[in-house]
């Protein structure tokens, strides 16, 4: 099952502070709900993990992600995940994300990923996976918006409007407004808690999760 | 004791009788017995680890934390078989394949190791806990890009074997090339031919998802050396000689039962991996061992069929005489060559692909291919592939008829072989027994009104303001069914007769045994019938046997629409044995010579002299005690019957539908069916078999699909993707007959379970096209939904 997403997200946050989030491999793991970097093997090779809760199953992902470049000037981190479950359920991902800074001083966010599931999610969840990517997103861009925002200097301009504003179909009315409330906190994010997916929209969560912060293998 | 002839007739409840379904009272209750309901002292359950991936190397699996949870007795993988030579077997295809994945897997959902423990659920739990680390590798879904040359090697197994079960491998992907008819006389009518049509057409993989999924439990007893199965096979003396040929057992001590089956339909003939690591856990442990797919697997893994690539061409006079075919097929066969085909037709009888039609040259090859998926292919409610040379052979004559602008039911008329040229030999050499396609065609043109809906849909078509587009679908189909004179089919090299034994008993009620096996298509209550007919004891009291290796005659099964005419054909002679031994009873009883005795429904009386008779029930008591001198007492008899051809029943189907034009939506507004299956046994039976392959032809054709992504993940393997359509869904029929009788067939019968099948579906696509027709269509793909025809009349322009 491969989907390629190309989406932009506003970010409460100036371009620097996002920056610097973006290049902090470990602090990027955390925007993910339940994921986290594990290991740093090299400068730029690292082993993470995601932890899933589906109804009674609770299952890990572990994998590796390799950055493969980071443009400092155009403001691009490009990386390669993939990674397995013990079932051997596999997921992979290419991103692009590119930071653009906006009028208002806060920051856009844009993603660029190829996303590849294999196994019982890309069975169960295949028509599905392009809305729950949405969904997923918000969740990682909120998060994110919120890290940027607690590193960012005290602000001597008022930033914009925080709530997300996706480019793609909308119609995710949950999305929306789970990215709303996430970007209305004030208070620094949450640590990472494990993803506690209730039902198969989850389950296909759990995966995409994967690849974006998978690991590489062999 | 002398009523009317008619009253003792109907009292028999014989053959022609809507006798009720003798099944029902079970079934309805929630009596029935089927694999799942056996519980035996001690018995483990089964469950499997399959691959997530449809193509990876194993690297390692580890078995420990699932051995370590309390209430697993065993985790087996292919290393495990490996000392016993069981982690391959063979197929009835004449390929092997991996009872559990050795060194790589190749499909997805492809059994990896199985898992026993105390129930169910700790199985189900202990296979997650089973770890399996893979490396991916390239996979190939389409059966055209698996035959380019830098193709990933799905089968390193065959690394070298240029030859394969059916001729050259040419490639690594290759399975067989196989070809019927006469190419060069074949290309010779194109080759001058005033008008030729081809089309390109792809009949997608489905599964005929029985309502029960395939399931076994296994106990084999260490002390007696034997081994009983239960399983939900539609060949169970097939399943017998094979687990005898793989486990050593000799087969006097392998005994398969096959209980009640929720419906086979073609997924219950072949031998399932699932099957052989249950009885070899069985054997390992001690114990009974029951192992039942759930949903997911059953699509997953179990025989589909179809996923035909197919390209055919039709040569034909400017008046629409066809004077050529030519078929190319690429056939996608999965990971292994597991289609249960008679053993010298590997593409089985797709060669029936001349249809009814008297075309006098005629060629058709088909490749076989290893994709990685799933393997199977001749599952589905359909002869051996006949159901994808209807499609075939129906479309193009549509295409045909489109071209040279002649209506679809006069090229039909035009084309039909004629009643007085039975028996017809085809360009194919199949031997037609019998049929009047033209008589059918035209009682069906009448039932309908067949001009005023042509003009209906002239109507609308030049109503701009019509919300619908009408189409009329017309398919005079031919099967070829009973499977088979044994000179032509064997599985593995049994011959495809099959066998009756019939033994009446003094007080004059029977018993029938049969090598075949009922899955809802009524044996119990038909066979009785002819027992009823052809020797005069009520149907009531005849009861039919199947299913238990050690109580009925070898046989092959039930599959491919070959119970009536063969097993059938097999009761009414063993019957007819019967008869003439009673005849010398009746005749010693009545003291008069056999020659002076003459047959009346339920008797033997002296000729000419009502009064003087013996009926069955005296005659049965006779056997018993007091047989003429000479004759051994008892009344039995078996027979094993070799048919001497197949039977082709046909059927002429007509359909209506109305598109809507925003949606898509399709309304199936009429669908006409007209059966010829020779002699009706049971009509109220035949019915609701028809009904039955109708809603599921009408779910091949409208919805039902397996699909797959580039990386092989299957789509759509539960019930909430895959069509099943219920009484929502399910268009009103309208059925009809005809009756043609078969001349080699002993009662005249031809099979009648999948006509409905195979004859409909090519009705669905020629509907929906011919919707489209004046839109410049040629031919829409399967299956129908609404969101694809939606996406056709949006690039037609027709939908916004």
């Amino acid at each position: 099952m491969q989907v390629t997403l190309d989406k932009q997200y506003p970010i409460a946050a100036p371009l620097d502070a996002a920056w610097s989030v973006l290049t902090d491999i470990r602090e990027l793991a955390t925007c993910m709900p339940g994921a986290q970097i594990t290991e740093q093997v090299s400068d730029n090779e690292y082993k993470g993990a995601v932890k899933v809760k589906v109804g009674p199953a609770t299952a890990q992902f572990t994998g590796d992600i390799e950055v493969l470049g980071i443009d400092a000037d155009a403001r691009t981190l490009r990386m390669i995940g993939k990674g397995a479950d013990k079932s051997g359920s596999t997921a992979s991902m290419e991103l692009t994300a590119t930071l653009v800074a906006a009028e208002d001083g806060s920051t856009t966010l844009q993603g660029k990923a190829d996303v590849i599931v294999n196994g019982k999610f890309a069975q169960f969840g295949g028509r599905m996976l392009n809305s729950v990517s949405d969904v997923l997103l918000a969740q990682f861009a909120a998060n994110y918006s919120n890290k940027a925002q607690a590193l960012a200097p005290a602000p001597d301009t008022e930033i914009g409007e925080t709530g997300m504003q996706a480019d793609t179909s909308a119609g995710e009315a949950a999305a929306q407004a789970q990215q709303a409330s996430a970007a209305r906190r004030a208070a620094p994010p949450p640590p990472p808690k494990e993803l506690n997916a209730f039902g198969l929209i989850w389950a296909v969560i759990r995966n995409f999760f994967v690849g974006l912060f998978g690991r590489r293998q062999g | 004791m002398n009523a009317p002839l008619k009253e003792r007739e109907q009292a028999l409840m014989g053959i022609g009788e809507s006798r009720l379904r003798k099944e029902d009272a079970r079934f309805i209750q929630g009596k029935g017995n089927y694999v799942d309901d056996v519980k035996m002292p001690g018995m483990l359950h089964m469950d499997i680890v399959r691959s997530p991936l449809a193509h990876a190397r194993i690297k390692r699996i580890n078995k420990e934390a699932a051995l370590a949870m309390p209430g697993v007795h065993a985790v087996l993988t292919a290393d495990d078989l490996k000392p016993l030579k069981l982690h391959w077997m063979p197929t009835l295809a004449g390929d092997v394949q991996a009872v559990l994945a050795d060194e790589k897997v190749v499909f997805q959902m492809q059994e990896v190791a199985i898992v026993i423990a105390d129930d169910r659920y700790i199985a189900a739990d202990a296979v997650e806990a089973v770890e399996v680390e893979y490396e991916e590798l390239p996979v190939v879904i389409n059966p055209f890009d698996a035959l380019k040359p830098d193709a990933p090697v799905i089968r390193e197994d065959l690394a070298g074997k240029t030859e394969g079960a059916h001729g050259a491998r040419t490639h690594h992907n290759h399975i067989f090339t196989w070809e019927a008819g006469d190419k060069s006389s074949a290309d010779a009518a194109f080759a001058n031919a005033p008008v030729t049509v081809k089309q390109d057409m792809f009949y997608p993989r489905v599964h005929p998802c029985p309502l029960e999924t395939c399931g076994c439990v296994a106990s084999f007893d260490p002390v007696r050396g034997e081994l009983t199965t239960y399983i939900t096979s539609q060949a169970p003396h097939v399943v017998r000689t094979v687990v005898s040929m793989l486990s050593g057992i000799p087969e006097s001590k392998v005994r398969i039962i096959s209980p009640d089956i929720g419906g086979g339909f073609g997924n219950k003939v072949g031998v399932y991996p699932g099957y052989v690591c249950a009885i070899v856990a069985s054997i390992v442990l001690g114990r009974p061992v029951k192992w039942v797919e759930d949903r997911i697997e059953n699509l997953s893994s179990t025989a589909f069929a179809r996923d035909y690539h197919m390209s055919g061409e039709l040569a034909a006079t400017p008046d629409g005489k066809i004077t050529g075919l030519r078929v190319e097929v690429v056939a996608d066969h999965g990971a292994f060559d597991a289609c249960a085909d008679p053993t010298k037709f590997p593409a089985g009888m797709f060669h029936i692909v001349s249809g009814s039609y008297d075309i006098p040259a005629a060629h058709c090859s088909v490749k076989g291919v290893y994709t990685n998926k799933a393997p199977g292919g001749v599952a589905y409610r359909c002869s051996f592939r006949v159901t994808e040379a209807v499609y075939l052979i129906e479309r193009m004559v549509d295409v045909l008829a489109q071209k040279l602008g002649i209506d679809k039911a006069e090229i039909r008329a035009r084309n039909f072989i004629r009643k007085d040229q039975f028996p017809y030999t085809s360009a194919f050499g199949f031997e037609y027994d019998s049929g009047d396609y033209h008589t059918a065609l035209q009682k069906v043109l009448d039932a309908v009104d067949y001009k005023a809906l042509r003009a209906e849909q002239a109507a609308k078509r030049a109503d701009p303001n019509s919300p619908t587009l009408m189409g009329i679908g017309l398919v005079t189909f031919t099967e070829v069914v009973g499977a088979g004179p044994s000179k032509m089919c064997d599985i593995l090299g049994v011959g495809m007769f099959d066998s009756c034994e019939i033994r009446v008993h003094p007080t004059g009620s029977a018993i029938a045994r049969m090598g075949t096996i009922t899955q809802g298509q009524g044996h119990q209550t038909t066979y009785a019938q002819i027992i009823a007919t052809e020797l005069g004891i009520p149907s009531e009291v005849i009861q039919v046997e199947e299913g238990d290796t050690s109580t009925a005659p070898y046989g092959l099964g039930t599959y491919g629409s070959r119970s009536t005419p063969v097993a059938g054909a097999a009761i009414a002679l063993a019957a007819r044995k019967i008869h003439a031994k009673a005849r010398k009873i009746a005749a010693h009883l009545l003291e008069v010579a056999e020659g002076d005795l003459e047959w009346e429904v339920d008797r033997f009386k002296v000729r000419g002299d009502d009064s003087r008779f013996k009926t069955m029930k005296d005659i049965s008591w006779a056997a018993y005690n007091q047989p003429p001198e000479g004759l051994e007492p008892g009344l039995e008899a078996v027979h094993y019957y070799d048919p001497p051809n197949f039977t082709y029943p046909f059927g002429i189907y007509l359909c209506v539908v109305d598109i809507d034009k925003a949606t898509g939506e399709t309304k199936i507004r009429r669908f006409y069916a007209l059966d010829d299956c020779g002699t009706r046994i049971n009509p109220m039976i035949i019915d609701g078999q028809i009904h039955g392959g109708l809603t599921e032809g009408f779910a091949v054709a409208m919805g039902q699909l397996l699909s797959f992504d580039e990386q092989g993940n299957i789509q759509g393997n539960s019930l909430m993707d895959y069509f099943v359509p219920t009484a929502v869904e399910t268009p009103k029929w309208e059925t009809d007959y005809t009756v043609t009788p078969s001349p080699h067939h002993p009662l005249g019968a031809k099979g009648v379970a999948e006509s409905p099948h195979v004859g409909s579906i090519p009705t669905f696509t020629s509907a929906i096209v011919d919707a489209l027709s004046h839109l410049g269509v040629t031919h829409v793909d399967m299956p129908h939904t609404a969101y694809r025809t939606w996406k056709e009349l949006k690039r037609l322009g027709v939908a916004q």
